[in-house]
């Protein structure tokens, strides 16, 4: 559909672009978009517990009996006890210690890059839905195109060639992990476009900045927010994997997915080294998961009320 | 607090449907919602018995109710008994209640879309409300419903068919198995005037070749008025008037059926031009009934009396729940109209001071130039290609070459049915839509403003009222505390609260936010409010609000009204002139006085005999 409004009229001043372009300050029920939709405690209701979450997992380090890369006392191979709970590795230090601090990192990797992702997604999708023709297509078409790589390649690609670090690895993932974010914010911006309240604000002669910014990029919130919580699970996973197969932080920082992979060999003999990251990745996923189902109901039911 | 069951009934054959002071509940976390308080409804055998009420009065809860079709018992509290043929249906085992439907008793829905089966032909849906049918009985049935070639059509899927033949299909299915009762809820609803006409005849002749009583549920009063040989009169979950129609409606004896009736736009004697007997306030909410009368808050009869439970009066055939039944006469003229003189004033002066600050234009009323002025505009839409490399086909002509013209001030409704080319008209009439040829002219002033059929559509929905109200005094150059003011004035002159300003859309009700979104397009008075279906999605004791609303605005701030509607009556109520639009072409346009009383093209002729009209009933 057409974008801009056809000008039409004999006498119609033109309006005074000083005065149209700030956006008015309200004194009168004054909301910010993303105020106003927390205002019926839908988003606050839905974000409050992932919140609580995180400060629980950022927390979890002061639990820490050791430090995370310190050689205790107790020695390689110790079987889980009071005072080493997961036992101790295969250098001799502490398991417990370590999976609370490869927690709180992997956690806080998958809010950074989800972070990351939906930010430049919700610009290019943002861009794309409001302006359409060329721009949507070469926008759209290049979204295309990183949805295609494969998040495992482009991480070997980027530490091949900048050396492993876990600033790189959450790099690559940030890189495919936009475009999803920037095909629902287009196709929200898009169908708020057709709705009437857009026309509306099209005849207010309002500007296509705040067009956009105003009526038809809050419409994308709700369902950004569902999908970034539903998201943090799999990108825990996705992180454990790669770190998994030696793609993340180099040894010895205290990662779940290469801890897991160092311990593989003595499974048999000293099961806890391995299981006990492993089983904290798919707790941390657990938890992830369920929290984003609860969001995705949360904002459902106010929707749909 | 609930009615005596006992003697209610005054013919004495047994009824097909005997609702006793039904009770049903709805638990919400937000209060429970009480959506029928006790509501007792008869109806005999063949007769067609018309239950006219507005939304949330549970007029559709005592369908749902008597065709077993309510939720599951655990979501709901219900208490009195439906029977249906001596068995009560809300006692009954979902087994026993399945065995009634389809059998006994069976219903035609507003949306036949929603309701045939998009994956099945028509004649296996058929096949399956009339297991021993053999082919030739399902083609008879398609035929009895006037349906054109009844053989082809049993071969179509639902979306082949136009609604009105998918409504034939269903009434078809609904009469299949000769039940004894059909509950059609606003069967005609989603229809054009013309095909509902055709629709609600066959609907009571279907019911009386087989032998059914009809419950037809509806809101509107003269759709009842037409067909039904009793009507009864749904308020606040209780059925507070029933009686034959003809006397109903010539003597209502309850005062909510009297003020539906007077507050109904007319097709007939005086213009009202802006005042229109209102029901004032809204109706109550279900979430708080009253522990009296729910009708007294707007009545213009009400008393201390009317705080206790309403007694049910029984004379002459006729049921009426009230204290005062039969003493509110005719509907006070304009006593209990809304005003917002003061308010709107106000408004009005703060314009023409800011107008004189701008130095921009002179108050619009003085100007004897026109509003507005279209000049052989015409729309095409391309058509779509049959293949992907094939030529496009030609183009959808939606508007073909229409000129008219609107005087300053002056008020012109456009009428004609869906497909009319009607809307797409007022789109490029205000902009929204580029014409294929042709000119659109407007007077000088603040430009054209909308007002959209979905009110709450048309609102931004995290956006707040006053927010909304604020974007549009942008440009007129105002410091904040003025701006506030200005909200407030906008807000009063439609009769809103100062708090709507804080409020979102979703928190008001359906008539609220109809009064927002005018609020917002004569924020800045505009040269001319072009309205889309205003009143169309308003219960009828609200339409009548907004229609004098407008017509109140037009005359107060000297705006141009510019009216699309399919709406015959309201058209009429506020229209000086009428323009009569169909295939995308003017075919008749004259003084609304002149051309309602006097149609001259046979289109006009046949549209204005499509409306029900309560005149020719009472």
């Amino acid at each position: 559909m057409a974008s801009e409004t056809v000008e039409i009229g004999v006498g119609s001043p033109p309006a005074p672009a000083t005065s149209a372009r700030r956006p008015a300050r309200l004194s009168l029920g004054r909301r910010r978009p993303v105020v106003a939709l927390t205002a019926g405690g839908s988003l606050r209701g839905a974000l409050a517990p992932v919140g609580l979450v995180t400060l629980i997992v950022l927390a979890l380090p002061l639990l820490a009996t050791h430090s995370a890369t310190a050689v205790t006392a107790a020695g390689p191979f110790h079987t889980p006890s009071w005072s080493y709970p997961f036992g101790t590795d295969d250098v001799g230090r502490d398991v417990f210690s370590r999976v609370l601090f490869g927690m709180r990192e992997s956690w806080l990797s998958a809010l950074g890059v989800i972070a990351v992702g939906a930010t430049f997604g919700a610009v290019v999708g943002a861009l794309a839905g409001a302006f359409g023709g060329w721009l949507d297509m070469v926008l759209m078409r290049v979204t295309d195109l990183f949805l295609a790589l494969p998040a495992p390649v482009i991480a070997i690609a980027v530490v091949a060639s900048v050396g492993p670090s876990l600033f790189h690895t959450l790099l690559a993932l940030s890189v495919v992990w936009w475009p999803w974010y920037a095909r629902i914010v287009r196709g929200e911006v898009r169908a708020h476009a057709a709705r009437p309240h857009a026309d509306a604000a099209r005849l207010a002669g309002v500007g296509r900045a705040r067009l956009v910014l105003r009526h038809l990029l809050p419409g994308a919130l709700a369902p950004v927010v569902v999908t970034m919580s539903l998201d943090v699970g799999n990108l825990i996973l996705a992180l454990a994997a790669l770190s998994f197969i030696g793609l993340g932080a180099p040894p010895p920082s205290p990662e779940l997915g290469a801890m897991s992979a160092q311990g593989m060999e003595y499974l048999l003999a000293y099961w806890w080294v391995p299981i006990a990251p492993a089983a904290a990745a798919a707790l941390l996923a657990l938890v992830a998961n369920l929290l984003g189902d609860r969001a995705n109901r949360h904002l459902d039911q106010e929707r749909t009320r | 607090m609930t009615v005596e069951a006992a003697g209610v009934s005054t013919v004495a054959t047994t009824p097909a449907l005997a609702v006793r002071g039904l009770h049903v509940t709805f638990p919400s976390p937000r209060g429970d919602v009480h959506a029928l308080r006790g509501a007792t409804l008869d109806v005999q055998p063949g007769e067609i018995m018309g239950l006219v009420g507005e939304s949330g009065s549970g007029k559709s809860v005592l369908g749902l109710a008597a065709l077993g079709l309510l939720p599951k018992p655990e979501q709901l509290r219900m208490s009195g008994s439906v029977t249906l043929d001596g068995e009560d249906m809300l006692s009954a085992t979902e087994q026993q209640r399945r065995a009634r439907r389809g059998s006994y008793i069976t219903a035609i829905f507003q949306d036949p879309m929603a309701s045939l089966n998009p994956s099945m032909r028509i004649g296996a849906q058929l096949a399956e409300a009339a297991p021993e049918a053999d082919q030739e009985q399902i083609v008879a049935l398609l035929a009895d419903t006037g349906i054109p070639e009844p053989r082809a059509k049993v071969g179509c899927y639902p979306h082949e068919l136009s609604g009105g033949l998918r409504q034939r299909v269903m009434i078809a299915i609904a009469l299949a198995r000769n039940p004894r009762l059909v509950v059609a809820d606003e069967p005609t609803t989603a229809l054009d005037v013309t095909i509902q006409a055709r629709v609600l005849e066959l609907l009571a002749r279907c019911t009386a070749e087989h032998g059914s009583s009809l419950l037809l549920i509806t809101h509107d009063l003269g759709v009842a008025a037409q067909l039904c040989d009793r009507i009864s009169v749904a308020y606040a979950g209780r059925i507070v008037e029933v009686g034959p129609t003809a006397r109903v409606l010539s003597r209502p004896r309850h005062p909510y059926t009297v003020g539906l009736l007077a507050s109904r736009p007319r097709l007939h004697g005086r213009v009202a031009h802006g005042k229109l007997p209102v029901l004032p306030g809204q109706p109550p909410d279900p979430r708080s009934p009253a522990g009296g009368c729910a009708f007294a808050p707007r009545c213009p009869v009400a008393d201390d009396a009317c705080a206790r439970p309403t007694p049910v009066s029984l004379i002459d055939g006729r049921r009426c729940e009230c204290h005062h039944a039969g003493a509110c006469a005719a509907w006070p003229e304009n006593g209990s109209s809304q005003t917002h003189a003061d308010a709107l004033l106000r408004a009005v002066q703060g314009d023409i001071a800011s107008a004189q600050h701008n130095a921009a234009r002179p108050p619009a009323q003085t100007v004897p130039v026109l509003a507005l002025e279209v000049r052989e505009l015409v729309c095409e839409f391309a058509a779509p290609r049959r293949r992907i490399r094939g030529r496009p086909g030609a183009p959808l002509r939606a508007v073909g070459g229409v000129s008219l013209a609107v005087p300053a001030g002056g008020s012109l409704a456009i009428v004609g049915e869906s497909g009319s080319g009607k809307t797409t008209l007022l789109r490029m009439i205000v902009g929204l839509q580029r014409p294929t040829s042709g000119r659109v002219l407007l007077g000088a002033g603040a430009g054209a403003q909308l007002i959209f059929q979905d009110a709450g559509a048309s609102l931004t929905p995290w956006m707040s009222i006053g927010a909304q109200i604020e974007e549009r005094l942008a440009r007129l150059a105002l410091g904040r505390a003025e701006r506030a003011t200005r909200v407030l004035e906008a807000l009063h002159a439609v009769g809103l609260p100062s708090e709507a300003a804080g409020a979102l859309p979703r928190s008001l009700s359906g008539g609220m936010r109809q009064r927002a979104a005018i609020a917002r397009a004569i924020a800045v008075p505009p040269t001319l409010l072009a309205c889309d279906e205003p009143v169309s999605a308003l219960d009828v004791s609200l339409a009548s609000q907004v229609l004098n609303l407008l017509c109140e605005l037009r005359a107060k701030l000297g705006l141009a009204l510019l009216f699309v509607t399919h709406d015959l009556a309201a058209a009429r109520a506020v229209a000086d002139e009428v323009v009569v639009m169909s295939g995308g072409l003017v075919v008749e346009r004259g003084p609304a006085e002149r051309l309602f009383a006097a149609p001259q093209h046979p289109y006009t002729q046949e549209l204005l005999a499509a409306v029900p009209d309560i005149a020719r009933a009472a």
